[in-house]
């Protein structure tokens, strides 16, 4: 799957500048970035609904509305697609399996996947938002398509359906699929993505597996206690430790020094050491930094 | 074409599953047979009382084709809720996901539309026919009257026509409302009082239900008129309805 140079404006406000991406398969590749950062409007170009201004998305070599029987190329769930509030979740998908000649039996075996076999016939306007997630996640996987693009799959699942999803998506990747899945929560993100495509404004910071970009962008400090905080600082700072910061419970996170070298300063100045750790930001952190930069790939 | 067969068939499935338009469909049949065993049932009372309130022009032929005049808002709604469906929730990305070429998914939708509203429109047009000559009893008419078999198939295509038109003006609108605020009021009082009053009687003749009433009237020597201007209607909001729905992004 490859988004070239995409580019779309709505008035004055330009969404998504100049993307570029590609998403391979055999993995899970997170799509990252802020509400509002263009992530849906990015995946509403690779899926034929919204005209780029320009740029090209393509799916295995083919624009969305060229392919034949899409449904069978690639299942998608958008945020925004919703069913007729006055169908049922089997006349929803049936329609949807003839649309693109699916055999109907997997209308029921997509519908036992997702665990709505027992709500089949319920008008789908009766549904609960998790509910509704899993029958557009049904939808998606009703053709068994090589291809997932699922915008924000998460929302509404509770922690028993985001456990679920997260293993379907491992497994669909592991099955050689290409898996792309978008979300403003990086936790989220870092359970499930072995890729990454980080965007923020509409345009693209970083391209990269999770591990590298921690590894790039992620935040190695040691935490250290002291009854002598203050004294721990200065000897610290005057031994190379780019910073330290006191933390809310009255710890020290130092930066710039590796933790065997803040035990070695710490032990020549005589100030006592109450506990030594090594910590990794998390993606979380690690995002918000990237973003707080600005948002300039020149940073990245 | 087999693509386009494919989606013409997950339309006509579509149409089945949402409540809606199965409900407006059963609607526009109850109540043109209704109101033709009403309006036969109350004019033969009429008739054989010499009530003068019976129309002057009255004819059971004539008579025989006012239920569906009434039916055909049911019909309208229909038509309307066919396209509107696709955007009062967010199902247009569905269907765009699952048909993403535009033309497709239009042409299926209208054609399933038509095919519908033909079959449903044939049998209710000949029973509500039947059922006022049967409530006529002694003054009612036969199926094979001078004039009546054109009529009937006028009325068909009329009804037909009628509900593509609503079509069109839901797929321009993007809603319901609109098209029903409009064509609703329209059929069923307004080119009525307007084609009565003098001023604007001229202008009221070619509008869509009034000339397309000319292809359901017995013995109308303006029937093929009729036909080409609500024809003209017709493919002029299916257009309008096409290129709003070609440029929808989203």
């Amino acid at each position: 799957m490859l988004a070239e140079r995409l580019t779309k404006r709505y008035g004055p406000a330009t969404v998504v500048d100049d993307l570029s991406f590609t998403v391979r398969p055999g993995v899970v590749t997170g799509f990252l970035g802020p509400n509002g950062a263009g992530k849906s409007t990015s995946m509403r170009m690779l899926l034929g609904l919204t005209r780029p201004d320009s740029g090209t998305a393509t799916i295995g070599g083919r624009a969305y509305r060229d392919l034949t029987y899409p449904l069978r190329h690639v299942g998608a769930l958008l945020e925004t697609s919703a069913p007729h509030r006055g169908m049922t979740a089997v006349g929803h998908l049936s329609w949807l399996a003839r649309s693109n000649r699916i055999p109907r039996r997997r209308v029921d075996e997509v519908l036992d996947a997702v665990g709505l076999t027992g709500a089949a016939r319920k008008r789908v306007g009766t549904f609960s938002l998790g509910m509704g997630q899993r029958l557009g996640l049904a939808a998606a996987l009703l053709g068994d398509p090589p291809v997932l693009v699922l915008d924000e799959p998460v929302n509404g699942l509770d922690a028993e359906g985001i456990r679920w999803l997260r293993e379907l998506l491992r497994a669909k990747a592991a099955e050689g699929r290409t898996v792309l899945v978008s979300s403003h929560l990086m936790a989220e993100m870092a359970q499930v993505a072995d890729e990454l495509i980080v965007i923020s404004r509409g345009r693209l910071l970083a391209e990269t597996s999770v591990s590298e970009f921690i590894g790039r962008h992620g935040r190695t400090f040691v935490r250290v206690r002291t009854p002598e905080p203050l004294r721990a600082a200065q000897e610290l700072q005057a031994k190379g430790a780019t910073s330290v910061r006191r933390a809310a419970d009255g710890g020290l996170e130092v930066d710039g020094l590796p933790a065997g070298e803040v035990n070695r300063i710490a032990a020549a100045a005589g100030v006592p050491v109450e506990e030594l750790s090594t910590h990794t930001g998390s993606l979380e952190e690690t995002f918000l930094k990237l973003v707080d930069d600005g948002g300039d790939p020149t940073h990245v | 074409m087999s693509e386009t067969l494919a989606a013409a068939r997950a339309e006509f499935t579509k149409m089945r599953a949402v409540r809606a338009t199965s409900v407006a469909l059963l609607l526009f049949a109850a109540v043109s047979v209704f109101i033709a065993a009403l309006g036969g049932w109350s004019a033969k009372g009429a008739i054989e009382s010499d009530n003068p309130g019976l129309r002057s022009d009255f004819t059971p032929e004539q008579a025989g084709l006012d239920g569906i005049l009434y039916g055909q808002l049911a019909l309208i709604v229909f038509g309307v809720l066919m396209m509107s469906g696709e955007y009062t929730s967010g199902m247009m990305r569905v269907s765009l996901l699952a048909v993403p070429r535009r033309g497709r998914l239009y042409l299926a939708k209208t054609a399933v539309t038509a095919v519908a509203a033909l079959a449903v429109a044939l049998p209710v047009t000949v029973v509500s026919y039947l059922v006022t000559q049967l409530a006529l009893g002694p003054h009612g008419s036969t199926f094979d009257a001078d004039g009546v078999p054109r009529a009937l198939a006028g009325a068909v295509v009329y009804l037909t026509l009628m509900s593509l038109l609503a079509v069109g003006v839901a797929a321009a609108a993007r809603s319901a409302v609109l098209p029903l605020a409009v064509l609703l009021p329209l059929v069923l009082v307004g080119s009525q009082i307007l084609s009565v009053i003098g001023a604007t009687k001229e202008v009221a003749r070619w509008f869509p239900d009034r000339a397309g009433a000319q292809m359901l009237t017995v013995d109308s020597g303006d029937a093929l008129t009729g036909l080409l201007v609500l024809l003209a209607w017709t493919a002029a909001a299916l257009t309008a309805g096409w290129l709003r729905h070609r440029s929808w992004d989203g």
